[in-house]
């Protein structure tokens, strides 16, 4: 565990560091070019101009600025936004809810289903159910996000006209009770959640459907099936508790996926999240933004890994005696 | 029945690979492989033969704008004109060489640096794997999306960038079976026969890990081919290049596309070829697993 924790340690020293240097490394600096007047993305408003120089402290020493930075995003100062001119943590702070709204609940949603119908397609291993579970988890795994998203948004939202088509909640709405406020925001979330919940949920479910599979092969489920227990309990107390482990310690790099998919997502939904203000940030290159955002989830991929680490370390007592 | 359950478990121990032998590999390919294996040949196909089966030039103002599907057209005009149809077969090439291409690089680097891990071991083993277990838990969309942005991405940048990131799985499952074929006394025994090293790693630590190099090619060629379209569709990639996801991309950005039925010619077609293409890489992907790791075959 706390060799762990060094990695993640490590990790997040090379994503400060790399934010740092990949602008500064590169050729036709973008900050340069704001601060050209010769250059067609010069910045004309003085003010913004001096806290751009002043933030970026490009008259230093490259150690004093790495020091600078350093400093900067340990005291949350990520920067102006060229686009909007506000700070980058402002926008980073109204934006980072949705996604994590949207990414948490399609973890949790994924990782339910994905564990009770795998469990059950082991069980009923070879059936139809099976089969037609494992094909269609394939297929849904593969698919781009933003493909089986687009024909979402066109079955439900366009032909069927369920559920709205984009945003967050509905512009200027005045609500007029609690209930009709979460209404509103849940039929805006529902389309992009399912869409996130199905291309995590294949590899969820063939996760926990073929851990199953081997744990049911084991002597000791030969055992309990003589000792004639209840096939429910087989099930969960024999099968399941020791085909979760690997599903937990997978957990890490599928939330990295679910932030990843959320990106995709929210850019063709146009929810107002972190994804939104990347693709809105990257359309003008602001780059502030872009690497505000880049270290903000990256941190929150680290977290989720550090989690999940601790958590099939708290699961699995092998792992702490080894 | 003790001793066989024993010796089956030393076996998995001792080759949780199988006795990978490539010949044997290829001549038991299952139903799942053959059937990827022939899409992904189909889009090989249409890729080498693209200005023979196009019939346009895909940059060319071949017709009107927005034009629906017709015998001229076959999946209509977008919105300057261009032929959609040739759009998307010339967009399997741009697809074919960056999902190959990063592939290739990727486990060329893996073969490297997994083989120098777990043959050579010590402290270069241990850095080399720690910077590997680093760029796994590094966020991949967000890191090229800061790199794309800032070095502005052509096709040959995107590959090396990805293959950059990519090699680490791969180069774990080499390494540690590198590190079994060390310890067989008939690799010692050629040592003291005084065979040199490179003799070595080619005639008997090679095929063990050949079957390992595919696997890990057709993987990552999969998940390079997904993270493309995807930049691509954020409006990151090479803009010369018209690859699937930009054509979806030039698609979503005219108003009301979703309204007529206009998608169904210039949106389904990038979407369900980008599917397929992944599809085809990730069935080859689990026939190879199942024969390649006998232990955890997919029953």
């Amino acid at each position: 565990m706390k060799q762990r924790l060094i990695l993640y340690l490590m990790t997040l020293w090379a994503v400060l560091t790399l934010n740092f240097l990949l602008p500064r490394m590169l050729p036709g600096d973008p900050l340069q070019a704001l601060l050209d007047p010769q250059s067609s993305t010069y910045v004309f408003d003085p003010a913004t101009r001096a806290a751009l120089e002043a933030d970026y402290g490009l008259d230093r020493s490259l150690l004093e600025q790495y020091a600078g930075y350093l400093v900067g995003v340990f005291t949350a100062d990520l920067g102006h936004s060229i686009r909007l001119n506000q700070p980058v943590i402002d926008l980073i702070r109204s934006h980072l809810p949705w996604t994590l709204l949207l990414t948490g609940s399609a973890l949790a949603l994924a990782s339910l289903v994905g564990i009770v119908i795998g469990t059950e397609a082991a069980w009923r291993h070879r059936s139809m159910w099976d089969t037609s579970l494992v094909t269609v988890s394939v297929i849904l795994s593969n698919a781009p996000v933003f493909f089986t998203g687009m024909v979402f948004l066109i079955v439900f939202g366009v032909w069927l006209g369920w559920l709205p088509l984009s945003g967050g909640r509905t512009p200027f709405a005045d609500y007029s009770s609690l209930l009709a406020e979460m209404r509103d925001y849940g039929s805006h979330l529902l389309l992009p959640l399912v869409t996130l919940t199905l291309s995590l949920l294949g590899g969820k479910f063939l996760l926990v459907r073929n851990s199953m599979l081997g744990v049911l092969q084991e002597d000791f489920m030969l055992v309990a099936r003589a000792k004639g227990l209840p096939a429910g309990q087989l099930k969960r107390r024999h099968g399941l508790r020791n085909a979760i482990l690997p599903f937990v310690h997978h957990l890490a790099s599928h939330a990295g996926f679910a932030i990843t998919g959320a990106l995709f997502i929210e850019t063709l939904f146009a929810y107002p999240g972190i994804g939104q203000l990347i693709f809105d940030s990257v359309v003008v290159r602001d780059y502030p933004v872009i690497q505000g955002v880049f270290l903000v989830v990256s941190l929150m991929v680290l977290s989720a890994n550090l989690l999940a680490d601790w958590l099939s370390y708290q699961l699995d007592p092998r792992l702490r005696e080894a | 029945m003790l001793v066989v359950a024993t010796r089956y478990v030393e076996r998995v121990l001792r080759y949780p690979f199988g006795r990978a032998d490539v010949r044997h590999v290829f001549s038991s390919i299952g139903g799942t492989t053959a059937v990827g294996l022939v899409l992904f040949l189909g889009f090989v196909f249409v890729a080498i033969f693209a200005p023979v089966l196009a019939p346009y030039n895909p940059d060319a103002f071949s017709g009107k704008p927005l034009e629906h599907p017709s015998n001229a057209h076959l999946l209509g005009t977008n919105d300057v004109g261009q032929d959609i149809f040739s759009e998307l077969v010339f967009g399997t090439q741009i697809s074919l060489i960056i999902g190959v291409g990063a592939g290739l690089g990727a486990v060329f680097l893996a073969v490297v640096i997994g083989g120098a891990a777990g043959y050579i071991g010590g402290w270069l083993d241990f850095v080399l794997m720690r910077l590997g277990d680093m760029l796994l838990a590094l966020p991949r969309l967000p890191m090229l999306i800061l790199v794309n942005a800032l070095i502005g991405a052509g096709v040959w940048q995107m590959v090396i960038t990805i293959a950059l990131l990519f090699w680490p799985t791969t180069a774990r499952i080499i390494r540690s079976e590198v590190q079994r074929v060390r310890q067989r006394t008939y690799l010692q025994l050629a040592h003291h026969f005084g065979s040199n090293r490179l003799y070595v790693l080619r005639r008997h630590v090679l095929p063990h890990i050949t079957p390992l190099i595919v696997f890990g090619l057709v993987t990552s060629a999969g998940r390079a081919v997904a993270l493309e379209a995807g930049l691509a569709f954020l409006g990151l990639g090479d803009p010369a290049a018209k690859s699937w996801g930009l054509m979806m991309r030039y698609a979503l950005n005219l108003p009301g596309l979703l309204l007529t039925d206009r998608w169904l010619w210039w949106l389904l077609p990038p979407g369900v070829c980008i599917t397929l293409l992944i599809l085809s890489l990730t069935l080859v992907g689990i026939g190879l697993e199942s024969r390649l790791m006998p232990g955890l075959r997919r029953q």
